[in-house]
């Protein structure tokens, strides 16, 4: 008895369903109104749960929300290859007029790429690289170069408080094997190598969370009688050094550096400005140029992108960093 | 012990279901420039099957498993192992045949699947926390043989590129998913191992005085469930162009999802293979329905969460009539 009272249950629910979907999921494709053109930008975002990702999303919402021809449309891998290569292959379906992908990771997402090459839609590849070209534009940073940049601004640091290049140095650690990781460290080594009286005294692995990076740095800390800079790989990891170093009352024998630069209250530009980090080093969100490259070029059918556009780092200390919370915090965003 | 004389008509309610899914799918689908409705297209009919098909070959073994009245949470973490064992033989020269190292990743992935069947058929511990252990320790081996690196396959024209352009055809991965099928159909429908596997899980003191090889049964569910999730590596090899000592993560809920889905009690004893077949298929098509939908990923999870509750719901009505 009681299955023939779920069987219409079910179906009032597909029903409602269909109706929740219809109403709330405008179709990816144009429909039968022909005089004004409607392109439609489609986005396979590798995460949506890591916050500089999340930025992105927000920032290129915001860009592309001004043209009123436009609309844009964000799956979330949920950092799962298999899940973006199917997320991009429907999308390759729906026919959008421009496709953007932040790969998750680079040989998986390399062959649906180029499928979507192959299906005449323009694509631009953010962020990370993938093995082959199939992009019409990839558009990226350099984390060497942020890497050797927060070196530098370490080394003066250093100098300005020794007289000479001289201290401990502990470097946090993001996931091991990502490039970010790879370079960030390696761009900072180059500069820190350099001279010999600059010791990393400890190197822990935080995988990028802040939460790990307070556990790692308590043992730093507890091993390390002096450290004077805290080199974080990103901003979170940086912060929760901070944090640990203030739990045993040594957050002022040392200063922290971090990289991503993010705007918002959560972001680590205002942690510059509230004096806890003494730097970060701005890892850019990239979809600025992506939707100035995609703008053109749906807009204007002479134009030929640049295979390659490389976007420079900005750094972020007391002194500017008023002024740069203002360009890169996004509104709704926390 | 009514229910015994339901199965057809439950596999007909199933079937049901999906079938409704597949309406509302075609009905809600967006349309192409040319007016046809995209789901319906072929191209994107063969996706949905081919991006089922790992998950879809791991949750027909994950079926045994479940009758048995166990559970097997280290799936994910063996499908990394397969990837990274299977990049490590291709890229590294161990092999010139990519057999052999296909045969090296499924076998090793056997060997883990075994090693949590022998535990728990000879300790009596909980599959819940065997199989939680060995989905630790198996990620970390993953991670220790690849030091952390994902092994790039490569476009070149190496043995590693010909394996990957070989394995990620979809007629291969959605045939590979079809012969999984049919063998484990089979498998359990029509050999006295099935009727093990289903009367270990239904009531184990009964099947023990009956003087079935509760054990065997017991680590031949768990070593199907390696080699099974071994080919899904390879095939996740083929098909990212790397061996990822981070893949899979969390493949065993979806896994799972799959076959409580398509009926399969999770305590044991009563499920069948089409049932996860049909289960396989649902998750499959909803994706795909939203995703061409574009509908928010945050409420995607949503959706899935009230068809999963829903789907299990229907069956409890069903076994508690």
């Amino acid at each position: 008895m009681k299955r023939a009272k779920l069987l219409p249950v079910l179906g009032g629910t597909a029903l409602s369903l269909a109706l929740f979907l219809s109403s709330c999921a405008p179709a990816g494709v144009p429909t039968g109104d022909p005089p004004k053109r409607q392109f439609v930008v489609a986005f396979s975002q590798a995460n949506n749960a890591e916050p500089y990702r999340a930025a992105q999303n927000a920032f290129l919402t915001k860009l592309l929300a001004a043209q009123p021809d436009l609309k844009l449309v964000i799956s979330d891998a949920q950092q799962d290859n298999s899940k973006q290569v199917a997320q991009v292959e429907t999308f390759i379906r729906q026919k959008p007029d421009l496709l953007i992908v932040a790969p998750n990771e680079r040989a998986a997402l390399t062959a649906v790429m180029g499928q979507a090459m192959e299906a005449k839609i323009p694509v631009i590849c953010l962020e990370r690289d993938i093995l082959q070209p199939n992009y019409t534009s990839y558009v990226h940073s350099d984390n060497v170069a942020i890497g050797r940049l927060a070196g530098q601004f370490i080394v003066d640091q250093l100098t300005k408080k020794y007289g000479k290049p001289r201290g401990n140095v502990v470097a946090m650690r993001g996931l091991l094997g990502v490039e970010g990781e790879i370079n960030r460290d390696r761009g900072a080594r180059e500069i820190l190598d350099r001279y010999p009286e600059i010791k990393i005294v400890a190197d822990p692995v935080a995988d990028w969370i802040q939460a790990k990076a307070k556990d790692r740095m308590t043992e730093v800390l507890r091993a390390q009688p002096r450290i004077d800079v805290v080199y974080g790989h990103n901003d979170p990891m940086a912060i929760g050094a901070y944090l640990a170093a203030k739990e045993l009352g040594r957050e002022k024998e040392m200063s922290f550096v971090g990289v991503d630069g993010l705007g918002g209250t959560a972001g680590g530009i205002r942690k510059v400005l509230d004096g806890i980090l003494a730097a970060t080093f701005v890892y850019p969100l990239c979809v600025d140029k992506a939707a100035e490259i995609a703008l053109r070029l749906l807009h204007d059918p002479g134009f030929r992108p640049e295979k390659e556009y490389l976007l420079q780092s900005v750094m972020v200390t007391a002194a500017n960093a008023a002024s740069m919370y203002e360009t890169y915090s996004i509104p709704g965003m926390l | 012990m009514l229910m015994l004389h339901l199965p057809p008509l439950k596999k007909a309610q199933r079937l049901v279901a999906l079938a409704a899914l597949l309406l509302l799918a075609v009905l809600i689908s967006p349309t192409a420039a040319d007016g046809s409705r995209i789901f319906l297209q072929a191209g994107n009919l063969t996706d949905i099957l081919r991006q089922v098909s790992l998950i879809g070959i791991i949750s027909l073994s994950m079926t045994f498993v479940i009758l048995t009245g166990g559970i097997d949470l280290s799936v994910g973490s063996i499908l990394a192992f397969s990837t990274a064992v299977a990049a490590m033989f291709l890229t590294r020269g161990y092999t010139t045949h990519m057999a052999v190292a296909i045969a090296a990743a499924v076998a090793a992935s056997t060997l883990a699947g075994l090693l949590n069947g022998v535990v728990i058929a000879t300790t009596g511990i909980q599959p819940f926390i065997v199989t939680l252990a060995s989905m630790i320790g198996v990620r970390g081996l993953a991670k220790w043989l690849t030091s952390n690196q994902n092994i790039d396959i490569g476009f070149g024209r190496d043995l590693a590129a010909e394996f990957a352009a070989a394995f990620r055809e979809k007629a291969v991965v959605i045939g590979a998913y079809a012969l999984a099928a049919a063998v484990s159909w089979t498998v359990l429908a029509r050999t006295v191992f099935g009727r093990h596997v289903r009367a270990v899980g239904d009531n184990e003191k009964a099947a023990l005085y009956a003087g079935l090889p509760i054990r065997s049964t017991k680590i031949a569910a768990y070593l199907l469930s390696g080699l099974f999730t071994g080919c899904a590596g390879v095939l996740y090899a083929a098909e990212n162009h790397q061996g990822n000592p981070n893949a899979g993560v969390a493949y065993e809920l979806d896994a799972i999802a799959a076959v409580v889905i398509g009926g399969t009690r999770l305590s044991g004893g009563q499920g069948s293979i089409s049932g996860t077949i049909i289960g396989t298929l649902i998750m499959g098509v909803l994706t795909n329905m939203l995703r061409l939908n574009n509908v928010d990923s945050n409420v995607e999870m949503m959706i899935k969460a009230v068809i999963i509750v829903l789907a299990v719901a229907v069956q409890r009505e069903r076994n508690t009539n």
